[in-house]
């Protein structure tokens, strides 16, 4: 076939496939969700579907290869205050975001309740290291930033050793000190 | 290593067999005479946007590891002026220069060898540049996102226009 002939078939395969992009809409692939209750029940009962803050923080300090932290609360909140590395992820970014499938995904929300549900979210995405933190963001202020007793990693983050009596770390108190 | 080295030559084939290694039909362009390079480009342009689109629809390549460079407009419209008005002069553009270069044409030797001074001109005087380099450097823009429609749509846009402008091309060249 002769390159003037070539072109008409080509325009049209062209034109096909510049349609069929407008209609898809998006060149990521479509995500199916899937869920194997009986395994994310196991996991659940086992607790290994969460990490503790101090666990969080020492992958943290030791930069855990493929570690990504994502903060799932509103994009607002996370310029107020987020831990350190942390991505802001609110819940409708979280599930139209592609991941590295061996990346080490750990959520975290206020108290950790929409964290446990963006945890079954990405396992039903099908990724496999996810971890919500147990307790949220709470924990991490009062068992990280705040501890009774410091250690390597909490002086890492700047923690405040607490004294009995002390009103619990809140968001608020931290940006006076200025983190 | 390996694998740029064979893209490079897959490439440099592809621009010598479209003929854009002789810099008369390269500058063709300019007068609007010939229009080779317009249509080479926009057809690989054309081609690369349906496949990677599909590919990653197909979730066979990852869109979102594709990387967009930043916008920078100024910076960038005053590099565009000097890359168009050494395209005019030298009739050649840097991957053509090296594939005349490597033809044998002594213009795309002439051509290479400036391209490759002119680097290291710029990257000795990288430091006076710095500051338009960083000039007004705002993100990464893309159509999806400034107009607010969907990737697909623009692509589909795109090529319309791209056959639109092959249509006026060929009827301006018969002209010519």
């Amino acid at each position: 076939m002769n390159a003037a002939r070539a072109r008409w078939p080509l325009a049209g395969v062209a034109i096909l496939l510049g349609a069929g992009a407008a209609i898809v809409g998006n060149p990521r692939p479509r995500q199916r969700a899937a869920i194997d209750v009986r395994t994310l029940a196991a996991e659940v009962a086992r607790e290994s579907d969460h990490v503790s803050a101090i666990q969080l923080a020492e992958w943290i300090k030791a930069a855990k290869p493929g570690l990504q932290v994502l903060d799932v609360r509103s994009a607002r909140e996370y310029e107020t205050y987020h831990i350190p590395t942390a991505r802001s992820m609110p819940l409708e970014t979280l599930v139209t975001t592609t991941f590295d499938p061996d990346a080490t995904l750990v959520l975290y929300s206020e108290g950790g309740g929409h964290a446990a549900q963006a945890w079954v979210l990405l396992r039903a995405l099908g990724y496999r290291n996810v971890f919500a933190l147990k307790g949220g963001l709470d924990d991490w202020l009062e068992d990280v930033m705040h501890p009774v007793q410091q250690t390597d990693v909490t002086r890492y983050f700047g923690a405040v050793s607490r004294k009995p009596g002390d009103a619990p770390l809140t968001v608020e108190t931290l940006r006076r000190h200025g983190c | 290593m390996l694998t740029p080295l064979l893209v490079g030559i897959a490439f440099g084939a592809a621009l010598e067999r479209a003929g854009l290694g002789n810099a008369r039909k390269l500058t063709g362009q300019f007068y609007l005479t010939d229009f080779t390079v317009f249509k080479v480009m926009f057809t690989a342009m054309v081609t690369a946007m349906l496949g990677l689109f599909w590919l990653g629809r197909l979730g066979i390549v990852d869109v979102q590891a594709v990387y967009v460079p930043d916008t920078a407009l100024a910076s960038q419209i005053l590099g565009g002026l000097v890359f168009g008005a050494g395209f005019a002069i030298a009739g050649l553009c840097p991957g053509t220069s090296c594939v005349a270069a490597a033809s044998g044409r002594g213009d795309g030797v002439a051509a290479a060898v400036g391209m490759f001074s002119g680097m290291l001109a710029a990257g000795l005087a990288f430091p006076w540049l710095a500051p338009l380099y960083e000039y007004h450097v705002r993100g990464a823009w893309t159509l999806p996102d400034l107009l607010r429609i969907s990737s697909g749509a623009i692509v589909f846009g795109i090529v319309l226009v791209a056959l639109f402008g092959f249509a006026v091309a060929e009827r301006l060249e018969r002209r010519a």
